[in-house]
């Protein structure tokens, strides 16, 4: 089974690499990264030290979209495509397929965004190359967490377009609108919701999660204090715990969600 | 693997039942042919074996023991589905690589079985670029790729030039010939005929006959036609003997030629009678082909 299970990680990203997904998104990341990278080594000093936080804010938006986009289809695109069966006469489990799927995805979106950062790196000032090593491997769970809801929407989805529709919906939903709802949350309860039950809703949602972890990175935690957020931030467990939840319960449940469904006419 | 069975398989989808106590047996050497309407059950009696659908109830047996549908049956499993897609971007070969190195098997293999599918010219060639005859040939190709013991083939014949047609035949040859087992579903009742020994048809997902092509023709009974050409002047003194030759036959009168339908029993009599008729030029006899025994059998027999 593991022998299946490796090749059909290769393939994902054989698949990816042929399709040029890798490349696109190499060269988007890269382009972001070297712009916010060259604004840095021209502006002067103070504004230089927003590169990293400028950074930071594109990361946010561009990853969990681009994750989203490559995971939508792992399931539901083999099903309109009429390979699902063929991988599935492979000798290999439903979930096992899943998982596979999602592992060679997050190596190709890992090699992207690596490349990507990689290419901004090198002509980056040395004073921000360790800002900017620093925040590649946030970088990746934030996406591969992302990926894995693509996944899991991949699996629901009947059809192709239903998972595009509510990958992007998930993206609004994640990136923008959750952080509008705790604040409408505040604002409905007058203040009646604890900072300390705000806070947790905020690192619940893992684009929420990866900002705070970065600007506690860039400013420490005073920073955030700065903000309004007085309350401590999660422990590194608990962080850890919330990015492993994120990123393998959501393939493990859409691997269940095939291992029992009763496959339609 | 020396034989397969399914016995009273069952398969409800809500309120549809797409099997109904089906049961279906292929021994080694054995070459089964799955025919029926659109929904009668083909394609998830085949899923049933892959694994992708479970039966409400009915069991699965191999060489008569119990099995279920597990990672060590599909190992001996090939399987070629209908319409079949592949990763576009990916060549020819890179596609049997993947599933090569999933199942064990050698690169050299992979070469081997794409010449044998002739498709060695178009190896390096994106399978975006393939025409859909060529895609059929390299699901073929996958399909013997690990020599499996038992091939499932969903519509092989869909797409396939005669050149195609000519590779299906030889694999189809070969693995009788090796005493392996193949289940096929397919429309192509008259290509198919020649190359299966058995045929089961479903209909509402039943299984309303199984047995070889011979037998079911036998069953069905269904009329022999006689073309006979006539000459001028002959025409009523022939016709007139043929009525009378047998109670059963009728005759239809074309223009220069008697087309005469007579049930296989009878048709040795009728024969007699023609040829000693006067003013017969040609005779043809014309016998049901394979699709109008399964039209009629479709029919409920009527």
């Amino acid at each position: 089974m593991l022998r299946v299970a490796r090749a059909l990680v290769v393939h994902e990203l054989l698949e990816r690499t042929r399709d040029r997904w890798v490349l696109v998104i190499s060269l988007v990341f890269a382009s972001l990264a070297s712009a916010v990278s060259l604004y840095a080594r021209s502006a002067d000093a103070a504004a230089a030290h927003l590169a990293g936080p400028s950074l930071v804010t594109l990361i946010s938006l561009v990853v969990p979209l681009v994750a989203l986009v490559l995971g939508h289809d792992a399931v539901v695109g083999e099903r309109e495509r009429n390979t699902l069966g063929l991988l599935l006469s492979l000798p290999v489990g439903k979930l096992e397929v899943v998982l596979a799927k999602f592992l060679g995805r997050a190596l190709a979106l890992s090699v992207a965004v690596g490349l990507g950062l990689g290419a901004a790196l090198a002509i980056a000032p040395a004073a921000e190359r360790a800002v900017m090593m620093a925040l590649v491997f946030p970088t990746l769970k934030l996406g591969v967490a992302f990926l894995s809801i693509g996944v899991l929407v991949s699996a629901v989805a009947r059809r192709q377009i239903t998972a595009a529709s509510m990958a992007v919906t998930l993206w609004f939903l994640f990136v923008f609108f959750y952080d509008l709802g705790l604040l409408g949350l505040l604002v409905v309860t007058d203040g009646g919701v604890s900072q300390q039950t705000i806070a947790g809703l905020v690192c619940a949602n893992p684009a929420g999660l990866y900002r705070v972890e970065m600007m506690t990175l860039f400013a420490g935690p005073d920073g955030l204090k700065n903000l309004g957020l007085a309350v401590p931030l999660p422990s590194a467990a608990l962080s850890a715990g919330i990015w492993a939840a994120w990123i393998a319960l959501p393939p493990v449940i859409s691997g269940l969600l095939l291992r029992f469904e009763k496959a339609k006419r | 693997m020396q034989s397969l069975g399914l016995e009273k398989v069952s398969v409800r989808f809500g309120a549809v039942h797409a099997l109904s106590n089906v049961s279906l047996g292929l021994r080694a050497g054995e070459t089964v042919m799955l025919v029926g309407p659109n929904g009668a059950g083909k394609s998830t009696l085949i899923r049933v074996l892959l694994g992708l659908v479970r039966p409400d109830a009915g069991k699965l047996t191999i060489d008569g023991r119990d099995r279920v549908v597990d990672n060590a049956f599909k190992t001996d499993l090939g399987y070629l589905p209908e319409a079949v897609a592949f990763a576009e971007n990916l060549s020819g070969r890179q596609v049997l690589s993947f599933f090569a190195s999933a199942r064990g098997v050698s690169r050299k293999r992979v070469d081997e079985v794409l010449e044998r599918v002739g498709l060695t010219h178009a190896k390096k060639r994106a399978v975006r670029g393939y025409s859909r005859g060529m895609r059929q040939r390299l699901g073929l190709g996958l399909s013997i790729l690990s020599t499996p013991q038992l091939l499932i083939l969903d519509e092989p014949t869909g797409g396939l030039d005669q050149e195609g047609l000519a590779v299906l035949w030889s694999i189809l040859h070969d693995w009788r010939e090796a005493g392996r087992l193949v289940l096929l579903a397919s429309h192509e009742l008259t290509l198919m005929e020649r190359r299966i020994d058995r045929m089961c048809v479903l209909q509402n997902g039943k299984a309303i006959a199984d047995d070889s092509p011979a037998k079911i023709r036998e069953a069905a009974s269904l009329a022999v036609s006689i073309h006979l050409s006539v000459g001028n002047g002959a025409y009523d003194r022939v016709r007139q003997s043929l009525e009378g030759a047998s109670p059963s036959a009728s005759v239809q009168a074309e223009p220069g030629e008697l087309i005469v339908s007579v049930p296989p029993l009878e048709l040795k009599t009728v024969l007699a009678v023609a040829s000693a008729a006067q003013g017969i030029e040609a005779m043809r006899v014309v016998e049901p082909g394979l699709d109008d025994v399964y039209e009629h059998l479709l029919s409920g027999g009527d």
